[in-house]
């Protein structure tokens, strides 16, 4: 991260602490959602722009690891303290399971994780009398640590705001590691990694899990903002969404999941207010991605500030 | 007796109906330098391929040090001691030379499975992946992608990459396919000043460069190995002459 960068972070982070000051809680409960799926995205591309796995699964973690949260809470009574982490360890199992289609590659791992994740849809749909069918788990209430509750949406978004900062941090280590540098170098050459000693379906199975992981968390955070869940969370549509998001935002970055989630989720908002054909303009702007921004909008920067660098040095 | 660092017997590759590899048997001591040679088809990258784990052969055996590693991954062979550089250059494009090397140099060790520190945090790693560099000739541009790198520069990172993983044999495919007359002298240069531990295998279509390092050639055509010998030897058999030149 340049000084650019730092400037950046630190400027969002300032905005993100004050912005409750200044917007209502319509606007915070969007930019909540925004940093949610932003985390998602996250996940999806610790996958897609570290390892090159294109995973169509991902809400399937999310969803299971909601679901479970949700189920405990509201029909078992189980407190916060346990409950949040069970759906962690719900999703992550999931993860354990799943990750063994990193024995595939290419469009086979793609065709695989989508069959997987209708199974979830599929279970959590048809089983009713578990998972409460379409309707799905209602009345999730906030959460609550003994006396420490959550009372407001306000006080929700500056616990997502902070779990967020902590798994952007966590994640840069994670990346910059040599578990990190070993991914990437198994995106760039799989053979090559081979060759030079890694068991490279084992570090691709590592990555899977902790992807899940992440989703999962996000899962957990989601199922306490929405209060409920119902089985459109691990549909197929919301796989593909957090796919978009990285890429939209910038593959391979760790704002750019955030960025991308930011943009799909305000252009939905604003867009779907006077336009029906909401799913038509995020078509347009994926094309546009992909034809002018193919790093996405963090790439398009960082292109526009190296020719800008360029022409100053002529 | 010591047994030899590489053993290859009967070994035999088939694709589809085609026997690139048929029933060859190898023995190459250790610290030898020994030198395929062979006209295109001859079944010598395969047979690589097969030695080093990246394909698993249909039949025979491969022994590494008088240990059968016909059944293990080519991960494995790679933590046993071998090496092997790739005929067509296969280097890690999106990443600097020295992060490059990084991945060389933790490949067989269990410092790949470090999550919680950035590699920054291991000044060692940085000052070998610098000193691998440098014996190649590329420690000034440690910090440039290898995208900018010209392909005779990638062809030392490749051989760099070898190195750095710390083998006690090595396999090179053809190290200097492709190179201007200069880069070759460069890189068999290079190949020549190894230390005489390590055993080499290499593959070489140049001759010069191939009866230069040689202690050892090996001679294969159609899959089947024709005649082994020294370099002299090689060069005054009239067979090979035959399949090699073609009829002068």
């Amino acid at each position: 991260m340049g000084r650019v960068g730092i400037g950046l972070a630190l400027a969002a982070f300032a905005v993100a602490l004050t912005l409750p000051q200044f917007a209502g809680p319509f606007w915070m409960g969007l930019v909540t959602q925004m940093l949610i799926f932003g985390l998602l995205a996250l996940s999806v591309d610790l996958l897609l722009g570290q390892t090159g796995l294109f995973s169509l699964c991902h809400a399937s973690f999310f969803a299971v690891a909601a679901y479970t949260t949700a189920i405990l809470q509201v029909r078992y009574a189980v407190p916060t303290l346990l409950a949040a982490p069970a759906g962690l360890v719900a999703g992550t199992l999931l993860a354990l399971g799943f990750g063994l289609a990193v024995r595939t590659r290419g469009v086979y791992f793609i065709l695989i994780t989508i069959a997987l994740g209708y199974i979830v849809w599929g279970v959590l749909h048809r089983w009713s009398s578990f998972t409460g069918g379409d309707n799905g788990v209602t009345n999730v209430p906030f959460p609550a640590v003994g006396e420490l509750r959550i009372g407001s949406h306000t006080e929700y978004y500056y616990f997502v705001l902070a779990v967020v900062i902590a798994c952007a941090l966590v994640y840069r280590v994670l990346i910059a590691s040599p578990f990190g540098l070993s991914l990437r170098g198994i995106k760039a050459s799989e053979t090559r990694t081979r060759s030079l000693g890694y068991r490279t379906g084992l570090h691709l199975y590592a990555a899977f899990v902790l992807s899940g992981l992440l989703a999962s968390l996000a899962g957990v955070l989601y199922v306490y903002y929405n209060r409920f869940v119902n089985p459109v969370s691990a549909s197929f549509p919301i796989s593909v969404e957090a796919t978009l998001m990285a890429i939209i935002g910038g593959s391979g970055t760790i704002a750019g999941p955030f960025i991308g989630s930011g943009i799909i989720l305000g252009l939905r908002n604003w867009v779907s207010s006077f336009f029906e054909l909401y799913a038509t303009v995020m078509g347009v702007v994926f094309i546009a991605t992909v034809l002018w921004a193919p790093d996405g909008i963090v790439g398009l920067v960082n292109r526009l500030r190296a020719a800008r660098a360029r022409r100053k040095a002529l | 007796m010591t047994p030899p660092a590489i053993e290859v017997g009967a070994l035999t590759k088939e694709f589809g109906g085609l026997r690139a590899v048929d029933g060859i048997s190898l023995s190459v001591a250790t610290g030898e330098r020994r030198v395929l040679i062979g006209p295109n088809g001859a079944g010598k990258t395969t047979l690589f391929h097969c030695i080093t784990g990246t394909l698993s052969p249909s039949a025979g055996r491969v022994a590494l040090f008088g240990r059968d590693v016909t059944a293990l991954a080519e991960s494995r062979r790679t933590a046993l001691g071998m090496g092997r550089t790739f005929q067509i250059s296969n280097v890690f494009a999106n990443l600097s030379l020295a992060e490059n090397l990084v991945l060389a140099l933790i490949g067989t060790g269990r410092r790949k499975w470090i999550m919680h520190r950035p590699v920054g945090a291991y000044p060692d790693l940085r000052r070998r992946a610098l000193e691998g560099l440098e014996h190649v000739g590329l420690r000034q541009r440690a910090d440039e992608s290898v995208k900018h790198l010209s392909y005779g520069e990638r062809r030392q990172l490749e051989l760099a990459l070898a190195l750095n993983s710390n083998p006690k044999v090595l396999f090179l495919d053809e190290p200097c396919a492709g190179l201007s007359p200069g880069e070759r002298q460069r890189i068999s240069k290079m190949i020549g000043a190894l230390p005489r531990d390590i055993t080499l295998v290499m593959i070489e279509h140049d001759m010069d460069v191939a009866l230069g390092l040689a202690d050892r050639v090996t001679v294969l055509h159609r899959g089947r190995i024709i005649l082994e010998g020294s370099p002299a030897e090689v060069q005054a058999n009239p067979e090979v002459r035959d399949v090699y030149f073609g009829h002068v």
